[in-house]
């Protein structure tokens, strides 16, 4: 009954009753697109993008929410189903209004991650801001100086503060300065070599970038410089005050360091190169040979000498190395570009003492860069707008004499839209010059083009009509097939960013020729963009974020530029370019990486023109301090409605108005911080855009990261988690399909608690307090200093202190170490709470029978902020299932009142269970065959609890008799009824009272009945397994080592020498007085946190704590499941938690550990030799206290208790003006 | 004089125009001249156009006067009810006189409206007095079964009168098999059609026979509770089933033990709907009768296993259950001997638009479009030419006058591209512009559209743009195409109905009225002189006398000239109201 058979796409198949059509079809490997399909989720159906045909059913079917039948014929693709797709995509991205990538990257013709790096150099990772550049741009230090920057006059910063943009360039050239400095230089990694070999022509920013890009492929290159050194206009153009020969130089060795290629100098085709020996030589050749030529004045007289073309003019410079001298000379520059900026800046370098610029229109149409202009001024050069040369004079020698010049009026606009120079009729003057420079334009010059026809075996060479190589624009294909160009050759004089962009491309065609593939267009990738539905206007963004003034670039005093030294600065340090990088306005889409909007439309070549008319705008909402809210993403497939209501219950989210103008918001038009939200994020993890992202602190990139996986080291449900890092730094935290949580769900604590990891006033090194103060220490002399201390102070005054976010195998080696020293062990965490808490894990309902459950009994835990993942289980399975959720509570209207069906609200957990239990007996309701066959003690417990007055019980309870009663009946009856307790709030004797009460109607350890008992810190059972927590005598743990009277050791100040892992107990003490004064006579202290804690500033050392994935082991959480965790990443510090243990126990003879597995494999061998458990009952008589400590005595949950609290009453991180 | 019965149609209509002044004019001289003739309320009569309609009964026989004020009451008053002489030329109907109206009634059969402007609906015992009640009676007195029920619902070819014309039989069928402790019957009645109120004039006029239809159903299918989904927009509807309930259980028909069958705890409550239009999809309704945002979901599972609060659920809509006792009491025959062979029975339609006659009908299926329009409807007003007419409002398409000898029945309707929907007919003449009506309904349905599936709430959107660009001549090549291809995605892929039929009119006007399409694309013209930005309106000079009275009418003064001069309209200024045109009385005003 189970099989159902269907024709999928023509194959029989076998289905499961009750799947979807989307679920068969994954089954069996066909993907089907969906955008509103969640699998934690209810089918609902609203994107049309999962659609399939069905025969015999009309129209096209959602198949999310298709159930199969037997006999059913589904198609899930074909030309009718395949534009229906593609329709929807195009609907929705008609109303998309979103950039996915900023524009300064749209603009970059590199397509260099802006936004990404910027992210990068503001966590100070400059190398890894390089290594990103580096994918497309192989020059970010000759490019962080000298480019064009039409990613700045995109900025929208500029919408914001007039003409500051992001100082973009700056910041590349920063993070590439310190790259090059440091010894951990970014150095790229080229894929095993090909054995394909390729000539380039030209050691330019096109040739050099052409081989980086090759080189990564795997392709040998040689590269035919005509010069004597690389860099082509970059040495022989750029004058070294803007750009040292020494970047070059640092840059073309990084290229060259790939190894697989080689700079042969002096060669040039045509000339001493054939193309005939390249042909047998090589693979492929890629021409990026520059534009050589320099055009000349074009008027009357320009062969006068002292007239040069400006290039040439730089080059000469540069290949001589001796430099012009024009002491008392005037020197005529003509044009407005950037060539003519350097040339009029050399100028005056080389003493001149008038330079002039001839430049035919105004200011305002130059095309040089700004700054260019502007620095020119401050360096002395004297501009003449709206003139141009008529003729050249020259002297009797034939040298220049004067320039008759004309005057210019602007008129019409012309081709290029910049208005049209119009001589003014007699304005003609004369203008004494000694030399003339004309950086008008360049032209390529290619006299090998015969050489190249004459030799190859296919195709025609063949220059364009503007005298350029002519190629394929898409592929950069020449008409030779294993040809191909880039660079000025084929754009004409352009950029050096230009430049590098082309040659990439070049480098692709050649790379897809070398290895036989097609040679073509870059596949579609579908790109949102705002500028699709409106022009950015200021409107846009004045008021919306605050203002922040641009870093101007540190520039060489004007009269200290007589000279080559280099006149921009660079950023003066970390923190300009930090605060810089603050400036970004994160105009591209953090999820660009993992939209399913975009993949799915860029499968389906959506676009946005299609469907182009009207959309909908809204403000981003930032009202809440982890989650930001963006309709303008919003896709309306309502995950996040659904799966606040579905899963969390918390119902935080609506859907407001209808048809078009419906859009996602917080409930009743409140700031989601006013609903009834709870913070866990998993409506980001549900949207498939970033519609509903996380509203970090930092810039968030997009950046690609790498996957850390661990086990949650904050409560004890034990949550498998997905670390998104680079380096050390979290990018975000998101769930793993893990053992417990495998639908990936995961709670507040775990999305959003992760900063401290960030922390950069975490500790990475052993302190030692010297007359007060700290020193750093080595760890060698830690350890040295802790040995000689555990040696001489060995004994009952010694105590060692571990905390239940440590790994059982760091507790076992503190175990170790205190046997060793015939000290005592205990866990603050558990001291003075009696010793009730050691049973209550063994018999526990698992959590994946929550979903069996009838009534479920939430007994003392706010458990959707305290244990969220275990709520979500409950909560779901009410929603689906409408069972019964009651609360047992002592807080009147707490956060859980609204989500439960009944709130029982009582005095003492202890005495109303206790009182259920004397109900139950005194009725003879137990279930005695259960307790007979299962249990021990019964009649003694019994006697004891029946011998106390019932009316006193319930008096204590706080609650009425027939609650009570109906409770106790409801228990018992009810077959699949669970109790959900958290020790936090409930007193050890009140879990053995729960304890009991499960034995009593016999649900102790059956399926999907009795007990789910949780614990506060994520290894809190470990302690007990480990003998560290309190337990009871015949407890099964595998040592016995807690010491009973422990608290009162602390109370009467016996313990004179402390050693604390990972607790916090000044810190987390709700008494703080009463626990401090337990250190007041402490001979030693040692403290291990990731913090300078409370307890840590009382400490004589301090040994920095490792995170879990830097130390690896194993966390048992509170239903006994152990859990390892693997070391990923090497802590910030040399020994590791488990290293310092080792460390420790070596010197103290210990020498049976080398490794973390060397203590795991103990601990197998130790838990394989426990005793089995069995049950018994307990008497108890009074409740005892429940504990000392908040935060389960860990610093860093109580960092994140007071960032949640301080954080959900701060406002955004924009703090956007109102 | 005591034989004399005056009943007021107060139905929201009447109401509407002018009634309540009537009623309370009979009765202040009634009170002061203490005349003794009885008065009553009643709902609606039918004959829309002639509102406010008031029917005397004297024994001669029955005189329905129609477009009564207070002054024409104290006539009638005077001649008809104090001297025993009608008023003659008040009277709109009668059997004792010919009458220019009678073919409004010819051809009618009323039975879903039997009791509508007869009864006075707030009063229960009037229902039953006319066989009210009777029909459940005699089926709990005889203790016949649920299948018997059933089979005779399904014998009589009802079928859903919303507009799915699902066979009500097999509905229930379906829900009586499905096994639960608890079941639910629905009443369907969010009318948000524009154009149509059937299910108000029954609601207001005879709601006994829909909370009796849907007892019978309880009954048949073994429901515990009835929930009447009404439209917030029917304040009266909802007082007077208020009322009628009320009355109900007060006789034990509702509630426990209800009709005195033991264990039988059947009751009905009124939800009011807060006005979205989707509300009326079945599974929308149920969502938001749950408290929820009213969207649809996707279907199966049907209402019949899995419908309010997850429990099997029978819905209809008011005119189907209104229908029930009848046949119930009649046996299968008495309804079925009406209708085609497919479509058994009798539907009512509401007649609006460019009809002289507008109002409500119900007539045997298989009655042709053309009969309701001219025989029953008297034809197009103003004697204009008739053009198409719209069936099943936004829902549904357009139907040529070249199709109008199309029998009304569900499977000829549908042939046409247009569908029978709840039953409003929108007539149209020569000068409604097709491409216009098609962007009225298509603006409705895009509003109205929840917003949940990708298509209807974007598609729509767009579909309107297109339709909005062909009216104002900013159509482009190729549009035709893009708003079939549209249409047809939608309608194949939407979760409800109003998805899948809010292309219909569009759809069904390309099908009839291309060339209107092209006319208005291609040429930048609107064939109907309808579409304001492709008219202009100017002046005659060989007509104009310079009457001055098209520039004293201008509401925006873009008409200039001096008295006995030459007219002239400044076209940047007019707004083509077409005031001009109207009040030309030389036919000076031109339009083009």
């Amino acid at each position: 009954m189970n099989e159902i058979n269907v024709i999928l796409n023509g194959k029989p198949v076998v289905g499961k009753a009750g799947e979807s059509v989307l679920d068969l079809a994954k089954r069996n490997g066909i993907e089907i697109p969906t955008l509103c399909h969640d699998p934690r989720l209810e089918p609902y159906s609203s994107c049309f993008v999962c659609v399939v045909e069905i025969e015999g059913m009309r129209g096209l079917q959602p198949s999310c929410s298709t159930k199969i039948t037997e006999g059913m014929k589904i198609n899930t693709d074909n030309d009718k189903i395949h534009k229906a797709r593609k329709s929807a995509l195009d609907l929705i991205v008609s109303n998309h209004y979103a950039d996915c990538v900023a524009p300064c990257k749209q603009t970059c013709p590199a397509g260099v991650d802006v936004q990404g790096y910027i992210s990068l150099i503001e966590k100070g990772m400059y190398s890894e801001a390089v290594a990103l550049i580096k994918q497309v741009n192989p020059l970010p230090a000759v490019c962080g100086r000298v480019c064009v920057r039409p990613c700045e006059a995109a900025c929208r910063r500029n919408l914001l503060e007039e003409n500051a943009g992001v100082g973009i360039d700056y910041m590349k050239r920063f993070a590439s300065d310190m790259d090059l400095q440091s010894p951990n230089r970014y150095i790229a990694k080229a894929k095993p070599a090909t054995g394909k070999k390729v000539a380039i022509i030209g050691a330019g920013p096109g040739g050099l970038s052409a081989a980086w890009f090759l080189q990564l492929e795997g392709h040998y290159c040689d590269i035919y410089e005509a010069s004597p050194k690389p860099g082509g206009w970059l040495r022989y153009g750029i004058p070294e005050y803007r750009l040292p020969n020494d970047i070059i130089d640092k840059e073309v060795n990084a290229i060259l360091e790939l190894g697989l290629s080689q700079i042969h100098y002096n060669q040039k085709l045509g000339d001493n190169l054939s193309y005939k020996n390249l042909k047998q030589k090589y693979d492929a050749v890629i021409l990026t040979i520059g534009s050589q030529g320099s055009t000349p004045v074009g008027c009357e007289g320009d062969d006068a000498e002292n007239v040069f073309g400006g290039v040439d003019f730089l080059r000469n410079m540069e290949i001589t190395g001796q430099r012009y001298n024009f002491k008392g000379k005037t020197v005529a520059v003509i044009g407005g570009g950037n060539t003519a900026m350097d040339c009029c800046r050399t100028s005056i370098r080389c003493h001149a003492d008038k330079v002039y610029v001839l430049y035919r229109r105004t200011e305002n149409e130059m095309p040089a860069n700004p700054i260019e202009i502007h620095e020119s001024k401050l360096e002395g050069v004297e501009y003449m707008f709206l003139t141009a040369p008529k003729k050249i004079n020259k002297d009797e020698n034939g040298k220049v004499k004067s320039i008759t010049c004309l005057k210019m009026e602007l008129g019409e606009p012309d081709a290029s839209g910049r208005r049209r120079p119009v001589p003014v009729e007699g304005s003609d003057f004369d203008l004494p010059v000694d030399y003339i420079l004309a950086a008008i334009g360049q032209k390529t010059l290619a006299p090998f083009i015969e050489d190249i026809n004459q030799n190859a075996d296919n195709g025609k060479f063949a220059l364009n009509k503007y005298g350029n190589i002519d190629v394929n624009p898409a592929t950069l294909q020449t008409g030779i097939p294993n040809v191909f160009s880039a660079g000025d050759a084929v754009k004409g004089p352009a950029t050096a960013i230009e430049a590098i962009a082309q040659a990439r491309r070049a480098a692709l065609s050649c790379h897809q020729y070398l290895t036989g593939q097609e040679i073509k267009a870059e596949d579609y990738e579908f790109i949102s963009r705002k500028d699709n539905f409106k022009k950015q206007t200021p409107t846009d963004y004045k008021g919306k974020f605050v203002n922040k003034n641009r870093h101007e670039m540190p520039t060489l005093q004007a009269n200290q530029r007589l000279n080559f030294n280099e006149v921009e600065l660079g950023y003066e340090n970390e923190q300009v370019a930090q605060e810089e990088a603050s400036r970004c306005l994160e105009c591209g889409c953090v999820e660009y990486y993992t939209c399913d909007l975009k993949k799915h439309s860029t499968e389906y070549h959506a676009t946005q023109e299609n469907f182009k008319g009207d959309f909908r705008e809204y403000n981003i909402r930032f009202d809440h301090p982890f989650i930001e809210i963006d309709n303008n993403k919003c896709i309306l497939c309502a995950r996040c409605v659904r799966i606040c209501n579905e899963v969390v219950g918390a119902n935080a989210l609506g859907l407001v108005n209808r048809g078009f103008d419906t859009y996602v918001a917080p409930n009743l038009g409140l700031s989601l911080t006013e609903t009834d939200c709870e913070s866990c994020g998993l409506c980001i993890s549900a949207c498939p855009t970033a519609a509903i992202s996380e509203n970090v602190i930092f810039k968030p990139g997009p950046i690609k990261t790498e996957p850390v996986n661990s086990i949650c080291n904050y409560c004890s449900v034990g949550c498998e988690l997905e670390y998104h890092t680079k380096k050390d730094f979290v990018w975000r935290v998101t769930g793993a399909n893990g053992f417990i949580n495998k639908d990936t769900n995961i709670c507040s604590y775990a999305k959003f608690g992760y900063n401290y990891i960030n922390d950069k006033k975490r500790l990475t090194t052993p302190l030692y307090k010297e007359n007060g103060t700290w020193k750093q220490i080595s760890f060698e002399e830690a350890f040295k200093i802790i040995t000689e201390q555990l040696n001489k102070q060995q004994g009952p005054h010694t105590a060692f202190f571990t905390g239940g976010r440590l790994t059982n195998e760091e507790m076992l080696l503190a175990q170790k170490l205190a046997t060793t020293t015939n000290s005592t062990i205990g866990s603050f965490q558990y001291i003075g709470r009696g010793n009730g808490y050691a049973e209550n894990s063994f018999a526990n309902v698992p959590f994946d029978d929550i979903e069996k459950a009838e009534h479920i009994y939430i007994l003392g835990t706010e458990i959707n902020y305290e244990h969220p993942v275990v709520g979500y289980m409950i909560f779901n399975h009410q929603h689906k299932n409408e069972i019964q959720v009651s609360q047992i509570t002592t807080i009147k209207n707490n956060k859980l009142t609204k989500k439960v069906n009944n709130t029982i609200v009582v005095d003492s957990y202890y005495y109303f269970i206790k009182a259920a239990n004397h109900y139950l007996l005194s009725n003879n309701l137990q279930n005695q065959l259960f307790i007979n066959q299962n249990s021990q003690h019964f009649e003694v417990y019994k006697t004891q609890l029946l011998s106390e007055k019932y009316e006193i019980l319930i008096q204590k309870s706080g609650v009425d008799k027939a609650t009570i009663e109906k409770f106790a009946k409801e228990y018992n009856e009810i077959h699949h009824a669970i109790i959900v307790f958290s020790e936090k709030n409930v007193s050890a004797n009140a879990s053995l009272e729960l304890q009991n009460l499960a034995l009593i109607t016999g649900k102790l350890g059956k399926t999907a009945m009795g007990l789910i008992s949780l614990k506060e810190k994520n290894n809190s059972e470990g302690l007990f397994n480990l003998g560290i927590g309190e337990g009871l005598d015949n407890f099964n743990k595998i040592t016995n080592l807690n010491d009973h009277s422990l608290i009162d050791k602390l109370n009467s100040l016996q313990i004179k020498n402390f050693f604390i892992f990972g607790e916090d107990p000044i810190g987390t003490a709700i008494d703080k007085a009463k626990v401090e004064h337990w250190f007041n006579q402490a001979s030693f202290i040692v403290v291990q946190d990731y913090f300078m804690t409370e307890t840590a500033q009382k400490a004589n050392l301090i040994l920095p704590a490792s995170l879990p994935y830097e130390t690896g082991g194993s966390f048992t959480n509170t239903q006994r499941t152990i859990q390892k965790i693997e070391k990923q990443k090497n802590p910030p510090f040399k020994y590791c938690n488990i290293g310092q243990l080792i460390a420790l126990a070596k010197k103290l003879g210990i020498h049976n550990f080398d490794s973390v597995d060397d203590v795991h494999e103990e601990l197998n061998h130790l838990f394989a030799n426990a005793k089995p458990m069995t049950f018994v009952f307990r008497s108890t008589e009074q409740d005892n206290q429940i504990t000392l400590f908040k935060n389960g005595c860990d610093n860093i949950n109580q960092q994140f208790m007071d960032y949640f609290d301080k954080k959900l009453t701060k406002k955004n991180k924009y703090e956007a003006v109102q | 004089m005591e034989n004399i019965k005056v009943l007021v149609g107060l139905a929201s209509c009447g109401i509407a125009a002018g009634a309540n002044k009537v009623f309370e004019k009979f009765n202040q001289i009634k009170e002061n001249e203490h005349l003794p003739f009885e008065l009553t309320k009643t709902g609606c009569i039918g004959m829309c156009y002639r509102e406010p309609l008031v029917e005397i009964i004297d024994e001669s026989g029955s005189y329905l006067y129609g477009e009564i004020d207070e002054n024409k009451t104290i006539e009638i008053i005077e001649k008809h009810i104090k001297l025993g002489e009608p008023v003659k030329e008040y009277v709109v109907k009668t059997e004792l006189f010919q009458n220019e109206d009678d073919t409004y009634w010819q051809g009618q059969v009323k039975i879903a409206l039997r009791n509508c402007g007869v009864i006075n609906p707030e009063i229960i015992e009037e229902y039953e007095n006319r066989g009210g009640y009777q029909a459940i009676k005699n089926l709990i007195k005889n203790n016949i079964q649920s299948e018997q029920v059933i089979q005779t619902i399904i014998e009589s070819g009802i079928r859903g009168r919303g507009g799915g014309g699902f066979p009500t039989g097999m509905k229930w069928k379906f829900a009586a098999a499905s096994k639960s402790d608890e079941k639910y019957i629905i009443c369907n009645a969010d009318e948000g059609d524009p154009g149509a109120f059937m299910d108000r004039s029954v609601l207001e006029g005879d709601p006994h026979a829909v909370l009796e239809g849907m007892t019978i159903a309880a009954y048949a299918i073994g429901a515990t509770e009835g929930v009447i989904y009404c439209r917030a927009e029917y304040p009266l509807a909802i007082k007077r089933l208020n009322i009628a309930l009320e009355q109900a259980r007060e006789k034990g028909y509702l509630g426990k033990n209800a009709h005195g069958k033991q264990g039988w705890n059947f009751d009905i409550h009124v939800k009011e709907g807060a006005g979205a239009f989707v509300c009326g999809e079945e599974t929308a309704l149920m969502a938001s009768v749950e408290g929820r945002r009213g969207m649809p979901r996707k279907r199966p599972p049907f209402p019949a296993v899995s419908g309010l609060w997850k429990k099997p659920t029978n819905i209809n809509n008011v005119e189907t259950f209104a229908n029930i006792p009848y046949i119930v009491l009649n046996g299968a025959s008495s309804y079925n001997k009406y209708g085609t062979e497919k479509s058994k029975g009798t539907k009512v339609f509401a007649l609006t638009g460019k009809i002289k006659r507008g109002g409500l009908v119900e007539v045997p299926m298989g009655i042709s479009i053309k009969d309701i329009i001219f025989k029953l409807g008297g034809g197009i007003q103003n004697n204009k030419k008739f053009k198409a007419v719209q069936l099943g409002g936004p829902s549904g398409g357009c139907i040529p006058e070249y199709l109008s000898d199309t029998p009304v029945d569900y499977e000829s309707i549908t042939a046409t591209g247009a569908i029978m929907g709840s039953g409003g007919m929108v007539v149209m003449d020569e000068t409604t512009c097709m491409v216009d009506m098609a962007r009225f309904f298509l603006d409705f349905t895009q509003k109205e559209s929840c917003g949940k599936c990708t298509f209807c709430r974007i598609g729509t959107k767009r579909m309107l743009e297109i339709l909005t660009r062909i009216t104002e001549g900013e159509g482009k090549e190729g549009d035709i195409e893009l708003l079939e291809q549209l249409a047809y995605q939608i309608k194949d892929s939407s979760l409800c109905g109003l998805g899948q039929t809010a292309p219909n009119p569009v759809l069904t006007t390309i099908k009839y009225f291309r060339h209107e399409y092209e006319a208005h694309i291609r040429d930048k013209k609107c064939p109907a002189h309808s579409c304001k930005k492709l008219i202009t309106y100017t002046v005659d000079e060989d007509k104009c006398t310079g009457c001055t009275v098209c520039a004293k009418n201008c509401p925006v003064n873009a008409i200039s000239g001096e008295r006995k001069q030459i007219h002239f309209i400044n076209q940047d200024a007019c707004i083509k109201c077409g005031v001009c045109f109207s009040k030309c009385k030389f036919e000076a005003i031109k339009l083009s």
